[in-house]
């Protein structure tokens, strides 16, 4: 763990050197043509989601005619950086924050002291606990993963067995999910068995959990996933043990785009979306609104779209995917 | 005379015994393969159904361990040598990409794009092995320097977007079955003679045996295998070692130092690549995000195999053992569907085990030899004691939480919504104070144990142990009565090492007596 620790903080001085130019270029910027300058903390550029995310906070950025300096992690789930560059981004008078938090509970005091200096703070995606946010920009993870487990159990006869794909349950995001899943899931099919596969948000951990446990057990239904990261490796694990499409019913959730191929292919059976690009987009615009001192909603919800086969060319059509 | 003679033979079957111990503990992979043994033991008491030991199993570890398996070969070697590579994680997940994006984005055929992959990680092996050995620059440093370089190259060259399905050529590096074929023809009816009847037995063994042996599991083995094999037989083997335990000395022999240093780098950062495209024959498709902290996980394999971080000293079955551990950690916690958090734990403990075996093993000391046995047996009683014991704490805790949230309601003090679910209701307080009730005897008398097992790893003495292997036993028959079977694995165990570390110094000098006949 020396070797991570090393690692991140040599990363988290460039982001920060990364971060302070950047604010003071923009501020030097802002007094001619003033425009705000808002801190978007993101998650992870290199996901595939948050990419989505990532090009929806631009371009309401553009259209709200305001100047975006976007810092990202080096790793997904680095905290420590993700407070230093909160920090700098107040101390260099951002006029609003938009932030995706590794971790609701770490970054509380950081929203604190932001909101107390006057700046206000979006999240986006995950939740503060222990915080007061200006707005809380998501999907209703919980609410959406209810639908999931709903719609799972639908696709399979009650007593069959499933596997289900964690996320990281040391964050909320991982935690709502899972238990959103399976309280429907359990509350529609009560005598099914769930087998848990645990990742951290690592598509290769679902692969190798998911063949594990398909290749001891011969009465797999149906594998589950809390993102479609698992989703695309329970694909890989189905194909690597010689299943063809539709052998085992597969359940995603994000509606990333290789899964809605992969569902096109027939091996997805249902999905539920989450407005990634709207939550980048409206989380921008709140903070930008919150800027210029406008009132905004505490709590905007994305809302979701439950892909399934019959809805994905709508779907596809709607997010841009070909 | 004649019962001389019986004597001299009964002696020799013990000797033999004796010596069997003696080889296998001199080798360095002992202390994996003890853990990988201890490990799958307490798995297959753990889960139901399959049993654990099956071969399809097996297999399937194998075939996921041959990616990072055939990395911490190539790591295995550079650590031989006293140096490191921290970069083999990012040479991995770029080697990864960009053969995915060639294949998928430019047209390459799929063996150019193989011949590329393999191509850019001995190139990156050269710059590495370069700076190292020609520039005299730290190979932590440079590799660290390599771990953020070839990650962002990896991320640049693709957009960090991943590539679409690769074509079915990469499957020869992963899922690809050799009995595939002969099943499909046999399953459409167009075999015949003896064809036909060896179908007819892979179909039958399908699902059991045959499914799982695949090209991943099969490269790894081999490639260990010639690796080793030339490792033994060439001067370059002989070299590496010479170089790791005496650089300056190696030098002075005439050892081209400089270059044999830069050959094992440029050959580890050929295995990330070749571990590269092992991965891609199992994922669904090319990302410069794979192999993230890989880098970690084959240093550890390694050092788990007995390899020693300072160089001169160490095997590639070590390794091999220390990666199938790592992997068999993940695959059995997940098939015995421990907690989540559990699992972590769990994973270190094991970590742990292994390498306290090896470092014992060097000490070649009874004495610590009997204080391992010592301390393993009271872990044995702590797991033991933790059964009864973890309810009566759970239970303790809940009331306790529940006491102090009443207290701070009292006072008028808002709770969170989290912080509402410390409050017990009637029925759970009462639930939990009769769990009190029921186990604290069991877990207090299981406690004792723990306390004088713990006593024993520092004192050693003959009728103590002999007691307290006495009341491992004896504990058996109270807990089976309340319910707690699971812990007669624990006891058992627990009871056999602590009888076991009587022996060991009669063990210790027979052995250096035999050792002395013998030469």
């Amino acid at each position: 763990m020396w070797l991570g620790v090393l690692w991140e903080d040599s990363k988290l001085k460039l982001n920060l050197k990364l971060a302070s130019v950047a604010v003071a270029a923009a501020l030097i910027g802002s007094a001619a043509n003033a425009q705000d300058v808002i801190g978007y903390i993101t998650k992870s550029a290199t996901n595939a989601g948050w990419m989505m995310i990532n090009q929806g906070a631009e371009d309401a950025a553009a259209e709200e005619g305001v100047t975006l300096v976007a810092v990202g992690p080096s790793f997904q789930g680095d905290l420590s950086s993700q407070l230093e560059v909160f920090e700098n981004l107040v101390a260099q008078g951002a006029a609003a924050i938009a932030v995706a938090p590794v971790d609701s509970a770490g970054i509380a005091p950081a929203v604190n002291d932001a909101m107390a200096a006057g700046i206000p703070v979006v999240a986006v995606d995950t939740g503060v606990s222990g915080a007061e946010v200006t707005s809380f920009v998501a999907t209703d993870n919980y609410a959406v993963a209810k639908v999931q487990g709903a719609v799972a159990a639908t696709l399979i006869d009650d007593g069959q067995t499933i596997i289900y794909v964690t996320g990281n349950q040391a964050q909320s995001t991982g935690q709502e999910r899972r238990n959103g899943f399976i309280e429907a899931f359990s509350a529609a099919r009560p005598n099914s068995e769930i087998l848990e596969v645990p990742t951290e948000w690592n598509s290769q951990e679902a692969q190798e959990g998911v063949e594990a446990i398909l290749n001891s057990r011969q009465d797999i239904a149906m594998v589950a996933n809390a993102w479609d990261g698992g989703t695309m490796g329970a694909v890989a694990a189905l194909r690597n043990l010689g299943y063809g499409a539709g052998d085992v019913q597969l359940v995603g959730f994000d509606g990333a785009s290789d899964a809605i191929i992969a569902m096109r292919e027939g091996w997805v059976h249902a999905d539920t979306a989450q407005m990634l690009y709207q939550m980048g987009y409206q989380g921008i615009r709140a903070a930008a609104a919150a800027a210029r001192g406008e009132t905004v909603s505490p709590r905007i919800d994305t809302g979701f779209f439950l892909v399934t086969p019959s809805t994905s060319a709508v779907y596809s059509e709607m997010v841009g995917i070909e | 005379m004649e019962r001389g003679v019986e004597n001299q033979k009964k002696r020799s079957l013990r000797d033999s015994a004796i010596i069997a111990m003696v080889k296998f503990f001199r080798a360095d992979w002992s202390g994996a393969f003890l853990a990988i043994l201890i490990l799958g033991i307490a798995i297959e008491l753990a889960t139901t159904g399959r049993p654990f030991f099956h071969p399809s199993n097996l297999m399937t570890i194998l075939n996921n361990s041959a990616a990072i398996g055939v990395i911490a070969a190539g790591m295995t070697l550079v650590i031989i040598t006293a140096g490191i590579d921290l970069s083999v994680g990012s040479v991995m997940g770029m080697a990864a990409a960009l053969t995915g994006y060639v294949v998928s984005f430019w047209g390459f055929p799929p063996s150019v794009a193989i011949f590329t992959g393999l191509s850019l990680g001995l190139a990156v092996g050269f710059f590495n092995g370069s700076l190292v050995a020609y520039f005299g620059m730290p190979a932590f440093i440079v590799t660290l320097a390599g771990l953020s370089i070839w990650r962002g190259t990896g991320h640049l060259a693709t957009g960090a977007q991943a590539t679409p399905e690769l074509p079915a050529t990469f499957d020869y590096f992963g899922r690809y079955n050799p009995f595939a074929s002969l099943r499909e023809a046999y399953t459409n009816g167009e075999l015949t003679g003896v064809w036909n009847s060896i179908g007819s037995f892979v179909d039958a063994n399908w699902i059991n045996f045959f499914r799982t042996f695949q090209m991943s599991m099969l490269i790894f083995v081999g490639f260990f295998i010639l690796l080793t094999i030339i490792i033994a037989n060439t001067r370059y083997g002989r070299w590496v070692y010479a170089i790791g335990s005496n650089e300056p000395g190696a030098r002075q022999a005439g050892i081209n130092t400089a270059r044999y240093m830069l050959i094992t780098y440029m050959f580890c950062s050929f295995t990330a690549a070749l571990g590269a495209l092992l991965f891609l024959g199992r994922a669904p498709y090319a990302k410069s995000d794979y192999g993230q902290m890989w880098e970690l996980d084959a240093i550890a394999a390694v050092v788990i195999g007995g390899t020693s971080l300072f160089g001169g000293r160490g095997s590639l079955w070590g390794t091999f053992m220390g990666v199938i551990l790592l992997k068999l950690i993940n695959n059995g916690l997940t098939l015995a569907q421990l907690d989540t958090f559990w699992q972590m734990v769990v994973t270190g403990l094991i970590i742990l085990i292994a390498v306290g075996i090896d470092i014992v093993r060097q000490s070649k000391n009874p004495e610590s030899v009997r204080k391992l046995l010592a301390a393993i047996s009271t872990v044995m009683a702590f797991l033991a004691a933790m059964t009864p014991g973890a309810i009566y704490l759970r239970a303790k805790i809940a009331i306790l939480e529940h006491n102090a949230a009443e207290a701070l309601k009292a006072t008028g003090a808002q709770l969170a919504p989290g912080q509402n679910a410390r409050l017990l209701s009637p029925s759970d307080l009462e639930a939990f104070e009769a769990a009190l009730n029921a186990n604290i005897g069991a877990a207090a008398l299981l406690s004792l144990l723990v306390l004088a097992s713990g006593y024993a790893v520092f004192k050693g003495n003959t009728m103590l142990t002999w007691v307290l292997s006495a009341c491992f036993v004896l504990m058996m028959l109270p807990l089976v009565t309340m319910g707690y079977q699971i812990t007669v694995p624990f006891l058992v165990l627990g009871a056999a090492v602590a009888l076991g570390s009587n022996f060991v110094s009669t063990l210790f000098d027979r052995a250096r007596a035999l050792n002395a006949n013998a030469t």
